[in-house]
Order: C-alpha cells, then sequence, then structure tokens
C-alpha cells in the first residue's frame, strides 16, 4: 500500500483522552488566556497598599495587610478559574461542532466519552496551572511581606520590653497569616470549586444551543450554589413542620444534583488566618471528585445520543 | 489479503432510513428512505444528488454521526454505531475548517495520535501525507493561513492518517479553484491505485465521471439509480468512432458505407475538449497529465 506500513494501533482511552486534553490545553493557551495573570500579579502587589485602619493593638500591625493580601489574591483565583472554566468549558464544544472539526474526530476511533473526558481535562489543566502560577506569586508575595511584618512586630515587641514568651506567642499568631499549608489547602478548594463548575458547563453545553446560554446557566448555578444550603434548611425545616418526607426528598435531590458551595466557606476562615484540617479537605475533594463524575456521567449519557 | 476479507464489502448500507424532527414538533421529515448500498474494496464510489437528497446523511449514518431511524450501516462488515468501525475508515466533511491555531504537521499529528500512532513511526507518516498532497512547503504553517485548496488537502491527509482501507469525501472540490480541484482529483486517482475504496459525494458530476467507477444517484431521499458508470452511461444502440487526421473523402466513405448497410448517421463534427482541461492549459506551465 503505502511507503510506511501502519499496524494500526488503536490506542488506550487514557492516552486519547490526553491527547484531546493537551490539543485543548493548547488551543487556550493559543487564545492567550494567559494574559490575565498579568492583572493578577498586579492585584498581589497592589494588595500590600490596601492597608485598612486599625482597630485592634500594636500587636497586629501588618496583620491586616497579610490577610488584604490572601484575600484578594484567593478572591481573584476564585474569580478567574471559575470564569475560565465557565467560559472555555462553553466555547470549546459548540466551536467543534460549529467548525465541523467535531465530525473529523468522531469520524476518527475516538469513543464520545474519551472526547467529553479530554475537553473537561484540558480546561482543568488550564486552571490547574494557571492557579498553581497565582499561588506561587501569591506565596511569594506573602512571604516577603509577612517577613517584613515579623521584623516590625519583633522590633516593636523588644523595644516595649515584652516577655520572651509573649513575643514566641505573637510569632506564632503572625507565622498563621503568612504562608501555610491551609492556605495551599484553600487553593487546592478553588481548584475543586473550578472543577465542579467546568463540569456543570460541559453538562449544559451538550444540550445548549449556544456558548451564551450555557455561560449565563452555569453562572446561574454557580449563585444558587452559595444559597441552596440556605434553601434546603427553610425547606426540611417546612417538612418537619407539615408535608415530611415530599419536601426532604426533594431537598436530597437537589443537593445531590446542584452543588452547595458553602461547603467552600473554609476558603475564607483560611484568610482569617485559621487552619484547614485535613478532614475537611479530604471532604471538600470528595464533593469534588462526586460532582465532576456526575455532571461528566450526565454529559456522557446526553452525547452520546446527539446527532450531529 | 485473504478471500475472506475481500469479499466483505467496505460499505454495506441496508434499507437506510433516517426521519429528523422538525422544528414545529411532531412533524418527521424524512431525509433517508430506504436507502440501500453496497461498496466493494478498491472501488471508487460516487452518491450524487442534487441539495438535500440525503447524500450528507447518509455518510453521517455510515460515520455513526446520526443513528439509523431503521435499517443497518456497515465498514467491512462492523456495525457503524460501534467505535472500532473507525478504525478502517477516513473522513473528509464538507468545507471542513479544522484547528486554525494548530500547522498542518501538528493537524496531522493529533488525528494520528488519536488513532492511536505515535513516536518516530507518526513522524514519518506525517511526513509521507504532506508529500503526498503536496503540503510539505506548508508544514510549519497555521491552518489560519491555508487557502481553500490547501485545507482540503490537509483535510484528505488527515482522513488518511492512520491509514484506512476506506475513505469517505463529502463534497471533496467544493468552493476549490480548477487547479486544486484537479489536485484533489489526481489523489483520488492515487488512492485508487493503493487498492484504497472511495466514497465520495459531489455536485461535480464531470468530476465522478472521471474518478468513480460506480455511481447511485440519490433523489428526496431514495435512491434512483445505482451501478457501474460504464453500464449507466452508455447509450445501447450507439457506436462511436473518433478518427485522427481523417479527410472529407474518407469521411464522404464512411457515410455511405453506413447508409447502405442500413445504420443510421447520428453525428459527425470535431470532439471537444472541455473546460476545465482548457482551463488547465492555459493556467499551468505543461504539467497536465
Amino acid at each position: 500500500m503505502t511507503g510506511i506500513q501502519l499496524n494500526k494501533p488503536q490506542g488506550s482511552h487514557f492516552g486519547r483522552i490526553w491527547v484531546i486534553a493537551l490539543h485543548a490545553f493548547t488551543q487556550l493557551v493559543r487564545m492567550k488566556v494567559f494574559y490575565f495573570l498579568a492583572v493578577f500579579a498586579v492585584i498581589a502587589i497592589a494588595s500590600n497598599f490596601f492597608d485598612l485602619p486599625q482597630h485592634e493593638g500594636p500587636e497586629s500591625v501588618g496583620i491586616n495587610v497579610l490577610r488584604s493580601i490572601k484575600s484578594w489574591s484567593l478572591g481573584t483565583m476564585t474569580l478567574f478559574s471559575v470564569v475560565l472554566s465557565i467560559v472555555a468549558t462553553a466555547l470549546l464544544l459548540p466551536k467543534d461542532v460549529e467548525d465541523r472539526t467535531l465530525y473529523t474526530i468522531l469520524a476518527k476511533p475516538v469513543p464520545r466519552l474519551d472526547y467529553l473526558a479530554g475537553k473537561l481535562l484540558g480546561v482543568l489543566l488550564l486552571v490547574f496551572v494557571s492557579l498553581a502560577l497565582m499561588d506561587i506569586l501569591m506565596t511569594v508575595v506573602l512571604h516577603l511581606r509577612a517577613g517584613m511584618v515579623l521584623d516590625q512586630q519583633m522590633a516593636m515587641a523588644q523595644a516595649r520590653g515584652w516577655p520572651a514568651e509573649a513575643i514566641a506567642e505573637l510569632r506564632a499568631d503572625t507565622a498563621l497569616h503568612g504562608p501555610s499549608w491551609s492556605l495551599q489547602g484553600a487553593v487546592w478548594a478553588v481548584f475543586l470549586r473550578a472543577s465542579i463548575m467546568a463540569s456543570l458547563a460541559l453538562l449544559i453545553s451538550t444540550f445548549s444551543t449556544s456558548t451564551l446560554f450555557t455561560t449565563i446557566i452555569s453562572f446561574l448555578i454557580y449563585f444558587i450554589g452559595h444559597f441552596q444550603a440556605d434553601a434546603r434548611d427553610a425547606y426540611l425545616q417546612a417538612g418537619e413542620a407539615g408535608q415530611g418526607m415530599l419536601v426532604r426528598g426533594a431537598g436530597l435531590v437537589m443537593s445531590l444534583v446542584l452543588p452547595d458551595f458553602q461547603n467552600f466557606n473554609v476558603i475564607d476562615a483560611v484568610i482569617e488566618g485559621q487552619a484547614l484540617p485535613m478532614v475537611a479537605l479530604a471532604k471538600l475533594s470528595a464533593i469534588g471528585l462526586y460532582y465532576a463524575i456526575f455532571f461528566t456521567g450526565a454529559s456522557w449519557f446526553l452525547f452520546a445520543k446527539k446527532e450531529f | 489479503m485473504g478471500l475472506m476479507a475481500e469479499t466483505i464489502p467496505a460499505v454495506e448500507i441496508t434499507n437506510l432510513v433516517k426521519d429528523f424532527k422538525t422544528s414545529f414538533g411532531k412533524k418527521l421529515l424524512r431525509a433517508v428512505d430506504g436507502v440501500s448500498l453496497r461498496i466493494m474494496p478498491g472501488e471508487v464510489y460516487g452518491l450524487i444528488g442534487p441539495n438535500g437528497s440525503g447524500k450528507s446523511t447518509t455518510m453521517k449514518a455510515l460515520l455513526g454521526l446520526v443513528a439509523p431511524t431503521a435499517g443497518h450501516c456497515a465498514i467491512f462488515g462492523k456495525d457503524s454505531l460501534k467505535v472500532d468501525s473507525r478504525n478502517d475508515v477516513g473522513f473528509l466533511p464538507e468545507n471542513p475548517y479544522f484547528y486554525k491555531h494548530l500547522s498542518g504537521a501538528e493537524t496531522l499529528k493529533f488525528y494520528g495520535k488519536l488513532c492511536g500512532l505515535g513516536g518516530k513511526l507518526l513522524d514519518a507518516r506525517i511526513s509521507e501525507l504532506l508529500a503526498l498532497v503536496d503540503l510539505e512547503g506548508a508544514r510549519d504553517r497555521r491552518l489560519g493561513g491555508y487557502s481553500k485548496g490547501m485545507l482540503q488537502r490537509i483535510g484528505l491527509a488527515q482522513a488518511l492518517v492512520q491509514e484506512p482501507r476506506l475513505v469517505i469525501l463529502d463534497e471533496p472540490t467544493a468552493g476549490v479553484d480548477p487547479v486544486g480541484s484537479r489536485q484533489i482529483r489526481d489523489l483520488i486517482f492515487r488512492l485508487k491505485e493503493r487498492g484504497i475504496t472511495v466514497f465520495l459525494c459531489s455536485h461535480l458530476l464531470e468530476q465522478v465521471q472521471e474518478v468513480c467507477d460506480h455511481v447511485g444517484i440519490i433523489f428526496r431521499g431514495k435512491m434512483v439509480k445505482e451501478g457501474r458508470l460504464e453500464d449507466l452511461i452508455a447509450i445501447e444502440d450507439q457506436t462511436e468512432i473518433i478518427l485522427k487526421d481523417a479527410d472529407p473523402e474518407l469521411i464522404g466513405k464512411i457515410t455511405a458505407l453506413v447508409e447502405a448497410s442500413g445504420a443510421s448517421l447520428v453525428r459527425t463534427g470535431k470532439p471537444r475538449t472541455t473546460l476545465e482541461r482548457l482551463f488547465l492549459r492555459e493556467t499551468t506551465e505543461g504539467d497536465e497529465p
């Protein structure tokens, strides 16, 4: 036949998913999405100067700055990761259909689940790399600033003749607001939340007719996710008062289908300097995994029957 | 290739029916209505028909992109709805765009990897395919800068990346200028020489006539005529003789002979070249095959 004889290897599922993921990642990178990292750098550095008026004692000098750096950085990370995961996912699928590139991919021996999982993994890879870069920048800024704050506090404490124990306590308190494993855990939580949103956007884009529709509905569910626990509690209380099982069931179904983002409030606790226990992180990871698998499975269910 | 493999049709479509829901609810639109066709390995089959007659839907059903309402499609004996039927098929859709951010070589690499190829074997295959479709010079140029004809050719190369035994081409020369169109036609000839089965649909009947050995005419979802091209277009009760350097005297003798024999002379005159051949002769520098 041709000069080079191929022995028709068919490849593995993981191989194909990885090829599609790397391609989606490259596609998004070449859309110049990493420009937002420059914006993040400006925010991370500018947050050093958002020094709020002091109401506490002299020992908390500078801690507000550290809190401000963490708050602005994690807030920006959340914003970018959620926007990126929703918009990028909402964009990739309809673009492939519109350009008919999907035909050429599905005409190859590529199962539809591999295609979906690859696209999702590509977006998650992009979000992960973006968050990792932002995390590095935040940690460096925080490390430098925490060092400066600690020096200031030590100088202040020694000038006032504080006892060694009090100085050690102050040092430990300040260290809680510097770079920590809990802070890295909070960044992981931001990633998990973005993963849930990306898989949800994937699900919506399998039946949506436009990128705009997918984006709007995804953001709507994101906001609902912050209130759904309250709504569920209200229903449950109503249920106890009257209707009972039916309302409880509805509440349970709602929490299984719609993610409860109040679980991610631990990020705010980390900003306040509290530790993030491993158990809480493991629970968040399990929640993230559950919704990512649930939404991807539902996407596959719809996409497998879709006609082009 | 064994005897068994030779007898399995490359394409077998049996009583294919495809209904689509219209936007007004329950009324169904029948795009394909009981189409059956069989393409044996090595054949070049042309499916022709007006716009909206069901050509693309038939091809999509064969590729598993749409599910038949009734009937069955198979590629080398494998059900089209199963993923493994796609191991042996390459597809070039109508007006493909591909990923503009990838270069020609990257595009082929992507599709090759999807088929499980990799390493030096894939690199060699990419070079071979780029040479085949005459795009070695545009190897590292992004597809965003490709012309329509180049896109069709890189599309054909991606269809061939895993060396399939069947290639499906949906309007392969649509929107391409005559020179690009001829290149694609020549590529189809080369595929035929290599024993690759080609299933194409086109509006350019002259090209279909030139490259295909089997033709099906589809109209309003139904196959209205099908068979070997030579059989379909031959006028059974007429015979053609083409003479070179014949003087009028000879023509006169032949005419008299014909009249004396009882047969009738339908037409004499000079055969004409096609407009395409004229265009190609005037716009290319003597590389007409």
